[in-house]
């Protein structure tokens, strides 16, 4: 197993090389064939892994300087290099359709396999050194193919840099805290961390959680580090930015559950309380602003934030039970989380997909000017309504089943003496069910205004359908949603095996019985394989009534417009006009600002020539946080531009003092 | 005594409750409304009287829509269109698209001189035409405007109340 573990490395680095070097004609195919055969690869690794439970390393002195490259992929790590790996395979197949958004330059066919291979691998890293190898390399890589159509779209750059700075932000607060765990366990195996992490000070431990939630955070789309996420995701292309929301994010998580679980073992009740303040905080704003966002791959980069948000809301919950010593509850709050990941990566990636689809068919992702496309582009259509409809987490698709174990699981922990839990758990189902219901408002609202009525603009009524490699591509995920949604149980022991992997417990086998799924010594029981036969009976029934009852002549008028005789597209609802309601009682967090223009005629001011309305949600974050730490940094910088005026004595000066301090810090 | 008369005014007009002989198309639609009309009304061009009459058929005095007559916001929820006026060119066409919009089976009422022959305003420079022109009219209720209760009348016999 160890070998394939290497050959999938090797295929990875092939196709790099295949996409920097071969001849134009043969790039794309060629780089996206060995980048698959590396994913098919990991996929086989991985599935192994889980099925038979034992992990799979890999080690060589020579690869790395100094410390070596350490490979181990347990079960837990399994589990995300299968979500990365699946997610991949269709966002490449997906690849080979797409055309276009700089991605068949030689530097993104290079950069491609580099990216997609270091997703594969950054779970399977067992040092802290190739742990951060990896992570890096990911880190660079992705920078690079949001950048990639910088040339012809000025929004690129700014995404670019945002990306790039809280990137290496959050790679920094990772390096120092897993150094601190590093030096203090005297080893930077991940495995030396785990054995001596107990015995740490209390103090090194909360400060590297710390810091590693910072920075773990910041990858999974978490407020306040959440920022670079709706630029970037919505700038890159479609390909990209399916692997960044699906399978990059779920790397935050990733880190978060194995330095807090698998390395630090738990920790005291104010780490998990932390994780669930963020994690609901990160659940509600980025579901708000999802739900009143117009520009359709921003609305869903916000709903990654939504999702990861529930993600660390359940890994809290998770951590949190584990303290007061439910430890039942905390592998299900944990199984929640992980079966979150999952089919998050699953519908995220099928909306992502198709989403691009629709830009590349229509040349925008303004909401307010599509319209009708379910008509014009069918199989698109149709897949991102699945999709949605999983994001909306209705029942027998997939995100239901994870909500569901995870509101179960809050549920049951509510009768509690700790005042922690018994304060936090009620929040947290507050903030799920305000979350659901917002999830289902930004479906009603992206495919109403997006798929039906009528085309907005030129663009979107001569939009075509796709070709058959981009509705393939996300139409397999589409079908994951609904066959992971009725069958659960497919993925759920798997699931429970990495739970209990990082747990490092063999704890009961509460979540399945057959094909429900049921949680130990509790009554809810959820069985979606009846839900979906009841549902399809039931919808069955209808149509046979229906069509057995005469149904009297039908005529086909107009829509009622008062009796205006010129109706036009542009009376339609719109996005802007079907989040105002929210807009406004929201109107404290997402600060809306309207700007009326109004030119008169140059004869008199009575007539009216032209009106213009902008209207526009601001990040509050960024207004609030981000743009006077900048304008501070800016002040810095000025100020210090200052201190280095040319004087060869002042730089001796500064020499001097710097020696002596040294001297005086070393002495 | 100055109560008694004060309900006395108030009280509903005795004449409007007496109904009057009709078509049989409308006896048809009549037992097909089974005391239950909905109305919506469009103003093709009135001088404004018939609107008059129309509101006072609702005020307490008359009270239509004891008759479970009432008027309706929308065509899609009403049976019958209520026109009034001569049909001017601008209203020709909405007057039109109203009447598409009503679901089948539909009446058409003609109110007033005006919406059955165009009264006063006949070959005026503005005006397409009477109702009957535009729309098929099933029902006309004469009179310059017509009195409150000849439309009550009127309209109990389409409601078959």
């Amino acid at each position: 197993m160890s070998g394939l573990l290497v050959a999938t490395l090797v295929l990875g680095l092939a196709g790099c090389v295949a996409g920097a070097a071969s001849p134009i004609g043969i790039r794309t195919p060629l780089s996206v064939a060995l980048t698959l055969a590396a994913c098919a690869g990991a996929l086989a690794v991985g599935v192994a892994v889980l099925v038979r439970g034992r992990a799979v390393s890999f080690h060589d002195q020579h690869l790395l300087p100094l410390s070596g490259f350490n490979l181990r992929l347990d079960r837990f790590g399994a589990l995300f290099v299968v979500v990365s790996a699946g997610v991949a395979v269709c966002a490449l197949v997906y690849r080979l359709g797409y055309d276009g958004h700089g991605l068949s330059s030689r530097t993104a066919s290079a950069v491609l396999p580099a990216f997609v291979t270091t997703l594969l691998f950054v779970p399977s890293a067992s040092d802290v050194t190739t742990f951060l190898f990896f992570w890096e390399l990911m880190a660079l890589t992705s920078l690079l193919l949001v950048l990639a159509d910088h040339r012809h779209r000025a929004e690129v750059p700014v995404a670019g840099q945002w990306y790039a700075v809280m990137t290496q932000f959050g790679a920094a607060a990772i390096l120092v805290g897993l150094v601190l765990l590093a030096t203090h366990a005297g080893s930077q195996s991940f495995a030396a961390i785990a054995a001596s992490s107990l015995h740490m000070r209390p103090w090194v431990r909360s400060a590297a959680f710390v810091l590693v939630v910072i920075g773990f955070g910041s990858k999974a789309g978490a407020v306040p580090l959440h920022v670079w996420l709706p630029r970037a995701h919505s700038e890159s292309s479609g390909p990209v930015s399916a692997l960044m929301s699906a399978a990059m994010v779920n790397l935050g998580i990733y880190g978060i559950v194995r330095v807090g679980d698998g390395l630090l073992h738990g920790g005291p009740v104010w780490w998990w309380l932390m994780v669930m303040a963020i994690g609901a905080l990160s659940a509600l704003f980025g579901a708000l602003h999802s739900a009143t966002s117009r520009d359709l791959k921003r609305l869903l980069a916000y709903s990654t934030t939504d999702n990861m948000g529930l993600v660390l809301l359940a890994v809290g919950a998770s951590g949190l039970f584990a303290v007061t010593g439910r430890h039942a509850l905390a592998l299900v709050a944990l199984v929640a989380a992980l079966l979150h990941v999952v089919f998050h990566a699953v519908f995220k990636g099928c909306l992502f997909l198709s989403a691009s689809s629709i830009q590349q068919a229509t040349g925008t992702r303004d909401l307010d000017s599509l319209g009708g496309l379910l008509r014009r582009m069918p199989v698109t259509g149709s897949v991102f309504l699945v999709g949605g409809l999983a994001m909306a987490a209705l029942p027998v698709l997939c995100g239901f089943v994870s909500e569901w174990l995870l509101l179960q699981s809050m549920l049951h922990g509510l009768p509690s003496k700790d005042p922690a839990v018994a304060v936090a758990m009620p929040v947290g189902v507050g903030v799920l069910a305000l979350t659901g219901g917002l999830a289902a408002f930004t479906f009603v609202k992206a495919a109403g205004i997006g798929l039906l009525g009528l085309p907005r603009t030129e663009a979107a009524a001569r939009a075509r359908e796709v070709g058959p490699a981009m509705t393939g591509g996300s139409g397999v995920l589409a079908a994951l949603c609904v066959l992971l949604g009725v069958a659960p149980f497919l993925v759920l022991p798997a699931v429970i095996d990495a739970a209990n992997g990082v747990l490092g417990r063999r704890g009961p086998d509460p979540l399945v019985r057959g094909w429900q799924v049921g949680l130990s010594g509790v009554h809810g029981v959820l069985a979606p394989g009846i839900l979906a036969a009841v549902l399809c009976a039931a919808v069955g029934t209808v149509a046979l009534v229906r069509a057995a009852v005469e149904p009297g002549p039908v005529r086909v008028a107009e829509a009622w417009g008062c009796g205006r005789e010129l109706q036009t597209a542009r009376m339609e609802y719109t996005a802007t006009s079907f989040g105002e309601p929210l807009t406004r009682v929201f109107e404290d967090v997402l600060a809306p600002s309207h700007d009326v223009d109004i030119s008169h005629v140059a004869e008199s001011r009575y007539y009216v020539e032209a009106a213009t309305v902008h209207t526009s949600t601001d990040d509050g974050f960024e207004r609030r946080l981000y743009a006077p730490a900048q304008r501070a940094l800016r002040r810095f910088g000025t100020a210090a531009r200052s201190v280095p005026n040319g004087s060869v004595h002042r730089y001796l000066a500064f020499g001097l003092v710097a020696l002596v301090l040294v001297l005086v810090l070393v002495a | 005594m100055r109560l008694r008369t004060l309900v006395r005014r108030w009280r509903t007009h005795p004449a409007a409750i007496a109904p009057v002989e009709s078509p049989p198309g409308i006896r048809e639609a009549a037992a097909r409304h089974r005391g239950s009309l909905q109305l919506r009304h469009v103003d093709a061009g009135s001088c404004n009287g018939c609107e008059l009459e129309i509101a006072s058929i609702f005020s307490p005095v008359y009270d239509a829509e004891r008759f479970g007559i009432r008027l309706e916001a929308s065509p899609r929820h009403a049976d019958a269109l209520l026109v009034t006026g001569p049909v001017t060119r601008n209203m020709a066409g909405p007057l039109r698209k109203t009447f598409d919009a009503l679901a089948e089976p539909r009446v058409v009422v003609a109110l007033g001189d005006c919406a059955r022959n165009c009264g006063a305003f006949a070959g005026a420079y503005g005006v397409e035409g009477a109702v009957g022109d535009v729309v098929p009219v099933d029902l006309e209720i004469p009179g310059c405007p017509p009195a409150p209760e000849a439309i009550v009348a009127a309209l109990r016999n389409l409601a078959g109340s």
